[in-house]
């Protein structure tokens, strides 16, 4: 990649993210927050976690492939939220999920799916 | 951290795929340090999407950050504005679920967030590096790549208290999303998926009230 474009690139993605970073924590720091701010802001979390599974999951054109390769990244996030609710382990969870995605596209390219 | 080798390998790897070298990906994680983002981009690219439209996608979805760093606002009370600075242009996705787990248990503190955001640039960004090595020598399916990201979301998501109020926030958002990714919005799809399910919640709280 050309060294113009990669600058433009990282400079401008990064100028964005510092300002949605930084604002936000000097803008409400020092407030004493209401209970109600506080459990508006503890839904976030699992908000943001939900969109970022959901965005990568779920598509209009999901099963446009074929019912199993539809299905093939939904069979290996299962397999990793069990992982997740068992060890707790972000490491382990990359590992699994890697894994079982690969085996199943394996399956499926040799026919067994 | 181990998780950040874990996800900065396959990353560098895409990243390799539109031609960036190793120095690239290493500066690029330091500076921008976005996961979500830095997967994003070559998967844009590949796609053969505009460059401002990538950038304008890449910004939309980071816009999710605002969030955590309201969130993490209630933590930094009477720290210093360096501090606070420094601490807060190194939020992530990941670094955030793990201080936030941290600063509810009472038993933590600024410097201690700091220190793990420096941890986790430094394996990122190296990471990075080494998948981009590593993709000059072996050729290795996308897909398979950016599924490690989505289990570290998975991850994340599994790891949050389960309440009735945060089942409905989780239920409305996925949903939400799929919807906005089918009227055409996949883009700010994230960011309008979570809003609305944190409204949901918000409602929900208000019913059971009432």
């Amino acid at each position: 990649m050309s060294w113009s474009t990669f600058l433009l690139l990282m400079i401008t993605c990064a100028a964005t993210i510092l300002l949605c970073r930084v604002v936000p924590i000097f803008v409400l720091r020092g407030k004493e927050l209401s209970k109600g701010t506080q459990d508006v802001l503890n839904l976030i979390p699992p908000a943001a976690f939900a969109a970022l599974v959901a965005n990568d999951l779920l598509s209009p054109t999901m099963f446009d492939g074929g019912l199993v390769s539809g299905l093939i990244p939904l069979i290996a996030a299962v397999v990793v939220a069990a992982v997740a609710l068992k060890t707790k382990n972000l490491l382990a969870c990359a590992v699994v999920g890697v894994a079982v995605y690969a085996l199943l596209l394996f399956l499926q390219q040799i026919g067994c799916m | 951290m181990a998780g950040y080798v874990a996800i900065g390998l396959p990353c560098g790897l895409m990243e390799q795929q539109i031609g960036m070298d190793a120095l690239q990906a290493l500066m690029l994680s330091f500076v921008f340090y976005s996961g979500a983002g830095q997967f994003m981009i070559p998967n844009m690219m590949l796609a053969g999407t505009p460059l401002l439209t990538i950038i304008a996608s890449v910004s939309f979805v980071n816009s999710r950050q605002i969030l955590y760093s309201a969130s993490l606002s209630q933590f930094c009370q009477g720290v210093s504005k360096k501090l606070t600075f420094l601490f807060a242009g190194g939020v992530t996705d990941e670094s955030y679920g793990v201080n936030v787990q941290q600063f509810l248990t009472g038993r933590w503190n600024v410097a201690n967030a700091l220190l793990v955001n420096l941890f986790s640039v430094s394996s990122w960004a190296f990471s990075n590096a080494a998948g981009v090595l590593l993709g000059n020598m072996i050729s290795i399916p996308v897909a398979l790549g950016s599924f490690a990201m989505t289990s570290i979301f998975i991850c994340l998501l599994c790891t949050q208290k389960l309440t009735s109020t945060t089942a409905v926030v989780v239920i409305v958002t996925m949903v939400s999303v799929l919807f906005f990714k089918f009227v055409g919005l996949s883009g700010p799809a994230i960011l309008l998926g979570a809003c609305m399910g944190v409204l949901a919640g918000v409602l929900k709280g208000k019913v059971m009230k009432a």
